[in-house]
């Protein structure tokens, strides 16, 4: 017989802009118990915890806590009804002790005639009370925590987490960056955490950890329950099924037929990034789409940029585009080469917000637009006309500046910059991050018409469905090296238990 | 109630209407220039001799050397680099022309000495801040420092004559009477307007300050653009100083080292953004006169000098201020 729900969430629904991100959602834990959270990327995780943290507001669903219905609207409600989140970036404060990290949020003070000082003793008491309940009594309260290790941090933050009344603890992705050892460590305050009657939420793509933790685990696809089960009850085959579905394929593009596939275009051996890639091989061919997944710590994240020369202290073996030979360096000297980066985190290092459309468009390919000393923006105007309208680019005009734009347009743009050069290579990471579907369907579609001019593409995704639909042949990389390569296209199940499992090699 | 309506339903068309007009590209500049009209008829209003063309061609003369740094760190700072030397570069140019003056070389020669010490500093500003990513701002105080400091150990803290016809022409000289100074403000700030809206490197100046990290993934040589942009800046305080030097007939070590906050507030005032990736010359060149008019009107006003620091912050802070409720209606 179930117990009690401590958190018990119904018919939650949420849509950004007219489009849904959750439709119907229940979501329920018990009273120390660890319920994993999984789905793809987008499939509204972070949408449903960031309800219940306050930081979003639902348009429809009742939230129970101890079987009373309660209202959370902002961050400060959620830390009041002991919802306490743990975000998968570390945010610490390197500068100040443990015990003052632990305790920021609430530091007990004293009066000193008529001010309030910070009682320091009462502090470190208290933070060292909250490690030891955490079994943590080797950690000094008084260490820096910039001279901490990165696990240590996370579990400081934890700790932090604690404070107070916590009876909720969501983690996102917590053993992102973390060994083997240091996952078992962060397991035990988890269990630790549950004999005290703590209910965690544990979001991760790394079923194996999954598996070894939670009591339950809840899917998410496209918005919407996809199943819910019982850990010890249950097969890993089962639970990938529910998290891909079976709509696979009805927003990709046909794969290549293995006549339009021709030589190789990009060959490199022992590309190496210490901390991250541990020097490995593959190649990219013409005409061609070749997919590399990896779970968000595998590695995968630096190939391209790495590739391009964006990432410092890259090491390689040897390289060649075009049967050229390629040597690493910056860039400019990669686009000068032929190959073109569309980044990951759009915002930062994708566009130039303040700039144009326009502006943006041309950026990468600006010679190409030069007449003599002077750009020629009749030549850039009509170029970015004519991009707007073959990517169905949503934009009020050329001038727009790319800042107000979707993501999903915005993304287009940063995909037709690199078609006005003469591109060999392209390297996409993460294509659709962000991106509404109906965007998505266009960007793939752009993809293989890329592929199918016999360019060679790169596409590096930690979005094992999407790898599945696009991708002809896949290398998958776990712990710094390649764990699997398959030379036809290959299902998501395949490729999301390849990559998690060697997770913390 | 109907007429509680009416003036609701009217505010309501005409905001967005405001609104429309706030959100265009040039409402800025145009607000600057709004701005500099009003001063202009307030002082014409107070002082019979503000309006004349003399005194309005002496404005624009007095705030020319001002102008030349504010328009080569202009480009600097919209594509997030910081020039605080580029005064104590003048004054230093002002010192080696009359050093070189004095010590029996032809004034010409001393000039290009100047120029060249102008361009060498600003090249070290460029590679520290690029080469070392040391924040510019600690980077060119530190040369401001040594650079003004070694111009009063040259000099002694003293003041040099700088009397040859021919050198004192640049700050005195008319071409058809119009002074000389002003036009190459003006040719200087018609040049790097030209080359920030047609040429390939104006693009990357916008773009490296927009953001560095994105125009480094494209290819753009954010450094480069940066080094020839410190580079410039240095040349402009060079150009600065000698101007100040003719002018003058003099050059003394501290000469144009407080002028420095002009500067960089003309800069700002303009609509440059301190951040980078935003800004036009065009507004700094009004904002240089708006400060140079404000000066000369208050001193026709037998306003003390005390106060004339006093308006040009508070004329700052305005501008500042009513430029971020701008930016703010637009969203």
């Amino acid at each position: 017989m179930p117990e009690a729900l401590l958190l018990d969430m119904a018919g939650i629904g949420k849509s950004f802009g007219g489009v849904p991100v959750l439709t119907d959602v229940a979501f329920g834990v018990e009273p120390g118990k660890v319920v994993a959270l999984l789905g793809a990327n987008g499939a509204g995780k972070s949408t449903l915890m960031k309800i219940l943290s306050g930081l979003y507001s639902s348009d429809a669903g009742t939230i129970h806590i101890d079987g009373r219905p309660v209202e959370i609207r902002t961050p400060a409600d959620a830390i009041a009804y002991g919802i306490r989140m743990l975000p998968q970036e570390l945010s610490i404060f390197p500068d100040l002790t443990v015990a003052e990290n632990i305790m920021l949020a609430a530091l007990p003070t004293r009066s000193t005639g008529p001010l309030k000082t910070l009682d320091s003793r009462r502090m470190e008491q208290e933070a060292a009370a909250m490690l030891k309940r955490l079994g943590l009594d080797w950690l000094s309260p008084h260490a820096r925590m910039g001279t901490l290790s990165h696990h240590v941090q996370r579990i400081v933050e934890i700790a932090r987490a604690m404070v107070g009344n916590a009876r909720v603890l969501i983690m996102d992705e917590p053993t992102a960056a973390l060994a083997e050892a240091e996952v078992q460590l962060l397991f035990s305050i988890i269990r630790r955490l549950g004999a005290e009657g703590v209910a965690v939420v544990y979001i991760s793509h790394y079923l194996k950890e999954v598996f070894a933790i939670s009591d339950q685990i809840v899917v998410l696809r496209d918005g919407q329950n996809a199943g819910t089960f019982v850990t010890a009850e249950t097969e890993v085959g089962a639970v990938l099924e529910a998290i891909v579905g079976s709509r696979v394929g009805d927003i990709y593009p046909p794969f290549a037929e293995a006549s339009a596939i021709g030589g190789e275009m990009v060959t490199v051996t022992g590309l190496a990034v210490p901390g991250w890639v541990r020097g490995i091989d593959f190649s990219v061919r013409r005409g061609q789409i070749t997919g590399m997944h990896g779970l968000v710590g595998s590695g995968v994240e630096m190939v391209g940029r790495a590739l391009f020369g964006a990432v410092p202290r890259t090491s390689i073996a040897g390289a060649s585009i075009d049967g050229r030979p390629y040597a690493i360096r910056t860039p400019g000297v990669a686009v000068l080469a032929g190959m073109g980066l569309v980044a990951a985190e759009r915002k930062r290092e994708g566009i130039v917000s303040m700039l144009s459309l326009r502006e943006n468009l041309s950026l990468a390919n600006l010679p190409r637009f030069t007449r003599g000393w002077i750009v020629d923006r009749r030549k850039e105007q009509v170029a970015t006309g004519e991009w707007i309208r073959r990517l169905a680019i949503r934009a009020r005009d050329a001038e727009q500046a790319i800042g107000t734009l979707s993501g999903g347009n915005q993304q287009k743009v940063c995909l037709a910059r690199w078609l006005l050069g003469e591109l060999k290579v392209l390297i996409l990471e993460e294509p659709t991050r962000g991106v509404d579907v109906g965007a998505r369907q266009e960007i793939y579609r752009h993809i293989r018409g890329l592929a199918n001019q016999g360019l060679g593409i790169l596409l590096i995704s930690s979005d094992a469905e999407e790898v599945a639909g696009l991708a002809d042949r896949t290398i998958v990389l776990a712990g710094g090296r390649v764990v699997e390569t398959y030379e036809q296209p290959t299902d998501a199940v395949h490729l999301m238990s390849a990559a998690s499992k060697s997770a913390a090699a | 109630m109907t007429d509680s309506n009416t003036i609701s339903a009217t505010p309501g068309g005409s905001a967005r209407r405001l609104r429309d007009v706030l959100a265009k590209p040039w409402a800025g500049t145009a607000m600057l220039l709004i701005f500099y009209l009003i001063i202009l008829v307030i002082f014409t209003i107070l002082s019979p001799y503000f309006l004349s063309l003399p005194n309005l061609l002496s404005v624009g003369t007095n705030a020319s050397f001002i102008g030349l740094m504010a328009a080569a760190g202009t480009p600097l700072i919209i594509a997030g680099g910081l020039d605080l030397s580029v005064a104590a570069i003048a004054g230093l140019a002002g010192v080696i022309v009359s050093l070189s003056y004095a010590a029996g070389l032809n004034i010409w020669v001393g000039c290009g000495f100047a120029v060249i010490v102008g361009g060498v500093v600003g090249g070290a500003n460029g590679a520290l801040t690029n080469g070392l990513r040391l924040n510019p701002f600690i980077v060119t105080l530190g040369t401001m420092s040594i650079i003004s400091g070694l111009s009063l150990v040259m000099t002694g803290g003293l003041t040099n004559p700088l009397m040859e016809d021919s050198f004192n022409w640049l700050g005195s000289g008319r071409i058809f009477s119009i002074p000389f100074p002003l036009i190459l403000m003006v040719v200087v700030f018609a040049l790097i307007w030209w080359v920030l809206n047609f040429t390939p490197f104006g693009r990357y100046v916008y773009a490296s300050g927009g953001n560095p990290d994105a125009s480094r993934m494209l290819g753009i040589p954010v450094d480069r653009t940066q080094v020839i942009l410190y580079v410039v800046s240095g040349l402009s305080g060079a150009l600065a100083g000698i101007i100040v030097g003719a002018m003058l007939g003099a050059a003394a070590p501290n000469a144009v080292g407080g002028y420095l906050l002009t500067v960089i507030a003309a800069i700002i005032l303009g609509g440059t953004s301190l951040f980078g990736g935003r800004g036009s010359v065009w507004g700094t060149l009004l904002a240089v006169l708006i400060l140079g008019t404000l000066n000369n009107g208050l001193t026709l006003l037998n306003v003390s000098s005390f106060w004339q620091d006093v308006t040009k912050g508070t004329v700052l802070l305005l501008a500042v201020g009513l430029d971020q409720l701008r930016v703010r209606v637009q969203t």
